[in-house]
């Protein structure tokens, strides 16, 4: 089995680090983690290899920095990597980074699962995983929390609105992971033996972790980037006041504080149990 | 046909719409109306009985529907066959074309807008129409004033920022946008509007994934969309038994349910069911009582369409006092228990049953 499993290195939203006084973020600055979403796609891979044989491929695009999600890949059992970085990809959009990501798919060949995550928490978009099975031409199982292959079929359970859906279709196809699948086990201590041996040997390391430009992988620069998305950001706005000025209560002792926001029947009475 | 279209993807079942697809019509009526444009419907089904009169009646110029057996319920590749040839058999592309960000919607949309290489903006809480000029010469091609674009809105990544997002360079402009944020339509029988069949031709991989079963388990799910009071706690409980105490406050209510944000889910300390805002779900009940939340834009989108808003948190210069109605400035697990002690109190306010009072739930 050949396994695909996409991820992607995201700002750390949760250490304040980078986070300007207006809101936006300064990636130089901003911690950077694997996106937590991923790691479900890593472990469905995982799983994938562990029930079925075969291979797992971790695959991502980024700035040189990227390739630390790959050695965490690896600690946790990933076989080997690539590592698209191309500054020719500054600013791609959802269908800019499908295409890349398509061209980096075909040029690591033929594949049986393309495992996603179901979408980042900087993008937030959820868009590429379908956008790259619409380039591969191959079916999805979006929202998927449970899967088998039987036969060279996936049978997977995927998530829908207040329920739950049990689909069948042939392999290749393209799988992105929702956040109720199972969680990303430890990392191995035989994997975090061969990062360290990838970290001391450059030979071995560009072997396991190939890093490809779009040269490489054979993309058209055109269709990447600034230049291939079809969408901008126009303008960000601070978030203002809506309800208009917010009633305080402070500064006075508990009973008398609670009183007050009684009082002034900030709690419609109608809406209180008898 | 050279009009400018809208065109609103309608997610139905067994021939019913969802509550989504009246509030696609909803927001797509008003952009049709500034650009002067038609609204257009397409629903695939297996069989469509009167719901083109519905779609009609919310605001609906006119309707495609594609009807056939294997259409019955959504599968990504022939609901994308239909859509696809729908969209290439027309003279000029819809200007527009918007769908839920359902688990069908942010299934179909991007293979969609991936096909005809063209924009597309994820879970927009926001539509508009507006001009744009496109200044920057990095690519020469994009250069230009475009008057009518699709101001496509949504929280971004920074804690409180909305992102303007646009692609006036290529038809359609598209969009998903969340449930429960656009308001529908009053259905008005007087409108009218014409019915298109759409010929349905499938090739053979569209139809290799089959669905087994299907299950909507409604007992499970958390009733916060019905709630009059929501009760929700943040990241500021500080640890899982904090929510029993939201519990106790939300039984002080007559139709009330418990919300959480983010945070707290992600700690584990509640089900994601209870969750409120951009990646959870989106509620406008009478009151929402955020306890110990901070007010990020993402959990915000999910709320503050709220009647009221009553904000407790310790730090006064939390986002959350910016937006909500009313805020209580203080620690949560001293201003909570005596909230409660005194709407229990005021709902039998002679002072021999105080005692008794305190202990019934
Ligand atoms: C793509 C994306 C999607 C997201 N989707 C959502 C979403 O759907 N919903 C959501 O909620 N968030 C979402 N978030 C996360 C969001 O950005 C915030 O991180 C999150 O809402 C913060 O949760 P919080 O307010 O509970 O925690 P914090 O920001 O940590 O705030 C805790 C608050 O509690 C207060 N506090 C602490 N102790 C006490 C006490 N004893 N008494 C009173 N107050 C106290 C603190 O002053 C603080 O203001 C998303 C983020 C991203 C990037
Ligand atoms: N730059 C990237 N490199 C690798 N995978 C990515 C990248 N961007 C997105 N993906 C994959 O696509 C999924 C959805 O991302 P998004 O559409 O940005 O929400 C992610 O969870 C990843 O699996």
């Amino acid at each position: 089995m050949k396994i695909f499993v996409l991820i992607k290195q995201v700002p750390d939203q949760g250490a304040k680090a980078g986070i300007n006084p207006d809101g936006t973020i300064d990636r130089a600055k901003a911690k950077r983690m694997l996106n937590p979403f991923d790691r479900y796609a890593l472990e469905a891979a995982l799983h994938a290899r562990r029930l079925y044989g075969g291979t797992v491929t971790a695959i991502s695009m980024g700035p040189p920095p990227a390739i630390e999600i790959l050695y965490e890949a690896i600690a946790h059992g990933v076989d080997q990597a690539i590592l698209l970085s191309d500054r020719r990809l500054a600013a791609s959009d959802t269908l800019a980074t499908a295409y890349a990501l398509y061209c980096t798919v075909r040029y690591a060949g033929a594949f049986d699962l393309v495992f996603c995550g179901l979408q980042t928490t900087d993008g937030d978009t959820a868009q590429v995983g379908p956008q790259l099975a619409e380039r591969l031409q191959v079916p999805q199982i979006t929202y998927c929390e449970k899967f088998e292959i039987d036969h060279s079929e996936i049978v997977a359970r995927r998530v829908i609105e207040g329920g739950s859906q049990t689909v069948r279709c042939p392999l290749p196809a393209v799988v992105t992971v929702a956040n109720s699948a199972p969680r990303l086990a430890y990392k191995t201590l035989r994997g975090a033996r061969r990062v360290q041996q990838l970290q001391r040997d450059e030979a071995e390391r560009s072997r396991v972790i190939r890093t490809v430009n779009l040269d490489d992988i054979g993309a058209d620069p055109v269709r990447c980037g600034l230049k291939g998305s079809p969408t901008i950001v126009a303008a960000t706005e601070k978030v203002g006041e809506i309800g208009g000025n917010c009633t305080l209560y402070q500064g006075k002792p508990l009973q008398q504080l609670v009183d007050d926001v009684l009082a002034a029947q900030v709690i419609a009475p109608e809406l209180v149990k008898r | 046909m050279s009009t400018k279209q809208v065109l609103v993807f309608v997610e139905q079942a067994d021939g019913c719409a969802r509550p989504v697809a009246f509030e696609l019509l909803g927001a797509g009526r008003i952009l049709a109306d500034k650009l002067g444009a038609e609204l257009a419907a397409f629903v695939a089904c297996a069989s469509a009985g009167d719901l083109s009169g519905t779609l009609i009646a919310h605001g609906a110029d006119r309707v495609y529907v594609a009807e056939h057996p294997e259409l019955a319920a959504y599968r990504t590749l022939p609901y994308r066959r239909v859509l696809i040839d729908l969209i290439a058999a027309m003279e000029t592309p819809p200007h527009i074309v918007l769908l839920g960000s359902t688990t069908t919607g942010r299934d179909l949309a991007p293979r969609i807008a991936a096909y005809f290489e063209t924009g597309l903006t994820a879970d927009c809480t926001e539509l508009d129409i507006g001009p744009y000029e496109h200044t920057n010469s990095q690519d020469p091609s994009k250069v230009g004033l475009y008057p009518d674009c699709l101001y496509a809105i949504r929280p971004s990544f920074g804690e409180s920022l909305k992102a303007r997002i646009l692609g006036p360079w290529k038809n359609p402009q598209m969009a998903t946008v969340r449930p429960g944020v656009m308001a529908p339509l009053a259905p008005d029988a007087a409108r009218t509007g014409t019915v298109h069949s759409v010929a349905v031709h499938f090739e053979e991989t569209d139809l290799q994934l089959v669905v087994a079963e299907t299950l909507r388990s409604m007992g499970e799910q958390v009733e916060l969309q019905g709630a009059e009071v929501i009760v929700s706690g943040g990241y500021g409980l500080g640890n899982p038994e904090g929510f029993s105490l939201m519990y106790q406050l939300a039984a002080c209510f007559e139709n009330s349910a418990v919300g959480s944000s983010r945070k707290a889910v992600d700690a584990g300390w509640i089900a994601h069911a209870h969750q409120v805002g951009q990646t959870g779900k989106t509620v406008r009940p009478k009151l929402y009582i955020a306890c110990g939340i901070s007010g990020a834009i993402q959990h915000r989108v999910g709320m503050d369409k709220s009647a009221t808003i009553v904000a407790i948190n310790k730090d006064l210069n939390a986002p959350i006092f910016k937006f909500a109605h009313h805020g209580i400035v203080g620690d949560l697990y001293q201003v909570i228990p005596e909230l409660i002690r005194q709407l229990k109190l005021q709902k039998t306010p002679t002072p021999d049953t105080r005692n008794v009072a305190t202990h019934s739930l």
